[in-house]
């Protein structure tokens, strides 16, 4: 379903969407983060890349997974603490934020269905905003098959032609939240959709970033285990894990139990966001350690997103929004990193 | 909908026996579940269990599936959520997830003789195997079982190791000398070559320390043993215990839910990284 939104008019839908918590970009401290809008007509859609990307949505970096009591009869009661499902919706989102969900979805499906992912995600609208100029200097979300107008994982894609917002509605999901604005949305004329396809061959062109000729990287990466490669990209690394905790792609997590009173026990157990770029991620109770040096770790996470991953699901773990380079204190460039992969001993 | 997957089922701690005393101590817990019903698993699997307050931890199930009463978990004393297991009495409450991980493929051993070469509480893993192909001893052929610790006040499951060698070869070793000690003195490995044990039609199943895997992987091959007729558990960080949560990997495997069980063919090709 396809219809055209005069911008002039995007306040108007806000303002219908009573029964969604609303998120857009908004910029504080310098800084753009999905934060709750406050009133319809503090939502600026433009072409910005936030720090967190939207993925903090339907995996917070902490959430509750149930609540443990000492009970006087020497027992232990258990209290599931499952989100609520009240609909929310998230403007902007980046295309290449809405391909990496489509990758979390699998991670948290399967045998072993998450249902606090799943409880969040469904109850989630992802509007998504085509990218006309890349909001990043270091977007290269083309280069791992993405695109500044990619439609995956999203519910709605709005393009962006000046006067107007293009609305392509995705998912039954997006149909219901342009049903709620309905008599705001027009039919588009053919020129509508000519001008936004037009839009959006130019904006690909403007993805300046390229990771050329990455097809052998995943198979390359077997034989270089090894390689005295991993130390010398690593070598300036802080492991401050930026890298991974502002990935949208990544989703290591820890659990751990937070106690409230000792007597009676009371207390939750918490899940949080955990990075592979932290020594004690892999550390054994005995002090062992799989992966001691900060070399093994920049080797996990490039063969985890561009090896492992492509191995289990068939896609780069990787959607090129370009955070980790940008926001890498050391500058550790991970279109480098794997170019240098592949050039290896050539 | 379904389960939640992260939300343990209660279990009551029914006994407690203390294996090993001193600064290594291992005990074993027999647990039952509050809800009278239990889980169904195969040998070689793990479980998480909660110590509500401390945590979680990948422990694997040392009974044998052939027994329903109970469900049994042999744990060293190593790290917070360990330490915090020992401290718990008989009538405690734990948190059980489970069960995890491959196992044992027993089917393709049928007809086959089994050897078992232990380590410390590398025993514990492979117990419920060691019940499992004695109850079922028809189907299979020899049964021997090498086992060592560092000293005799080591040895785990030290009463069921007397009565087992009624039933089955047994070869006890411990490290170095000790006044009284009639059996093998040295390292597991070095036990294993002492035997002479012979790779025709045998299955050799090793859990231990890392280094004693190793070196008992190496004993195997000098006696011909092929890398299909090897067998491991490995064992790495864990939170989740599903695959998702990230640490526990080797390369492309998460050792929670496609281990632990591997043949060293399998293990060799992954990166050495466990």
């Amino acid at each position: 379903m396809d219809k055209i939104l005069a911008k002039k008019d995007f306040p108007e839908w806000l303002k219908k969407l009573k029964a969604y918590r609303v998120y857009a970009p908004r910029k504080q401290d310098d800084v753009w983060n999905y934060e709750p809008v406050s009133g319809p007509d503090n939502v600026q859609l433009a072409d910005v890349m936030t720090a967190v990307p939207a993925k903090k949505i339907v995996f917070p970096q902490r959430e509750y997974f149930f609540e443990f009591r000492e009970t006087d009869d020497n027992g232990t009661k258990l209290t599931e603490l499952l989100p609520e499902d009240n609909p929310v919706v998230v403007f902007g989102v980046r295309p290449c934020e809405g391909k990496a969900v489509t990758l979390t979805d699998k991670v948290f499906s399967g045998e072993f269905e998450d249902p606090y992912y799943w409880k969040r995600r469904n109850a989630t609208t992802l509007v998504g905003l085509a990218c006309v100029n890349p909001p990043s200097p270091n977007c290269f979300c083309t280069s791992v098959n993405g695109s500044p107008h990619s439609k995956e994982g999203l519910d709605i894609l709005l393009t962006d032609l000046g006067e107007t917002f293009y609305a392509e509605a995705l998912t039954k999901k997006g149909e219901k939240l342009i049903h709620e604005g309905q008599k705001l949305f027009k039919d588009p004329k053919p020129e509508d959709k000519k001008k936004a396809e037009k839009i959006q061959v130019e904006a690909e062109k403007k993805v300046r970033r390229k990771l050329n000729r990455i097809e052998n990287v995943p198979l390359k990466l077997k034989g270089m285990f090894d390689s005295p490669l991993w130390d010398e990209e690593s070598m300036s690394c802080i492991r401050c894990g930026i890298c991974t905790y502002l990935c949208p792609t990544c989703h290591c997590f820890d659990m751990n139990d937070e106690v409230e009173t000792t007597t009676p026990l009371q207390g939750k157990r918490v899940r949080t966001w955990d990075t592979c770029q932290f020594p004690d991620f892999t550390m054994h109770s005995s002090g062992h350690n799989p992966r001691p040096e900060k070399s093994s770790r920049l080797r996990q996470r490039i063969n985890h997103k561009f090896q492992y991953f492509v191995e289990i699901w068939q896609n780069y773990q990787c959607t090129g929004c370009g955070r980790c380079i940008s926001l890498c204190p050391v500058g550790i460039d991970i279109i480098k990193v794997v170019e240098k992969v592949r050039d290896y001993g050539s | 909908m379904g389960h939640n997957v992260y939300l343990p089922k209660l279990a009551r701690i029914v006994e407690i026996k203390e294996e090993v005393s001193g600064v290594r101590p291992i005990k074993t817990f027999r647990t039952n579940f509050l809800d009278g019903d239990g889980f169904l698993y195969r040998c070689g699997q793990c479980a998480m269990l909660s110590v509500f307050g401390r945590g979680e931890v990948m422990i694997s199930i040392s009974s044998s599936p052939l027994v329903k009463d109970y469900l049994q978990f042999s744990v060293l004393k190593m790290g917070r959520v360990t330490s915090a297991l020992h401290d718990m009495e008989v009538g405690g409450v734990l948190g059980i997830r489970g069960p995890y991980g491959n196992s044992f493929p027993l089917d393709e051993w049928k007809g086959k003789n089994i050897i078992f070469a232990g380590g410390g509480i590398g025993l514990a893993p492979m117990w419920g195997l060691v019940h499992m192909t004695l109850g079922n001893k028809k189907d299979y052929g020899d049964l021997t079982l090498i086992y060592g610790s560092r000293t005799s006040k080591d040895i785990v499951f030290k009463e069921e190791l007397e009565e087992l060698k009624k039933r089955m070869p047994v070869h006890l070793s411990i490290d170095v000398p000790e006044p009284g000690w009639s059996e093998f003195v040295g390292f597991v490995a070095q036990n294993v070559l002492d035997k002479k044990l012979s790779p025709h039609n045998a299955i050799a199943i090793t859990c231990g320390p890392p280094i004693m895997i190793k070196t008992v992987i190496k004993a195997l091959k000098d006696l011909k043993f092929e890398d299909e007729q090897i067998y491991t558990t490995v064992e790495n960080k864990m939170k989740c215990g599903i695959g998702k949560c990230g640490r526990c990997n080797i390369g492309r495997h998460y050792v929670c839910k496609d281990g632990p069980v591997y043949s060293w063919a399998e293990l060799k090709k992954l990166p050495q990284e466990y």
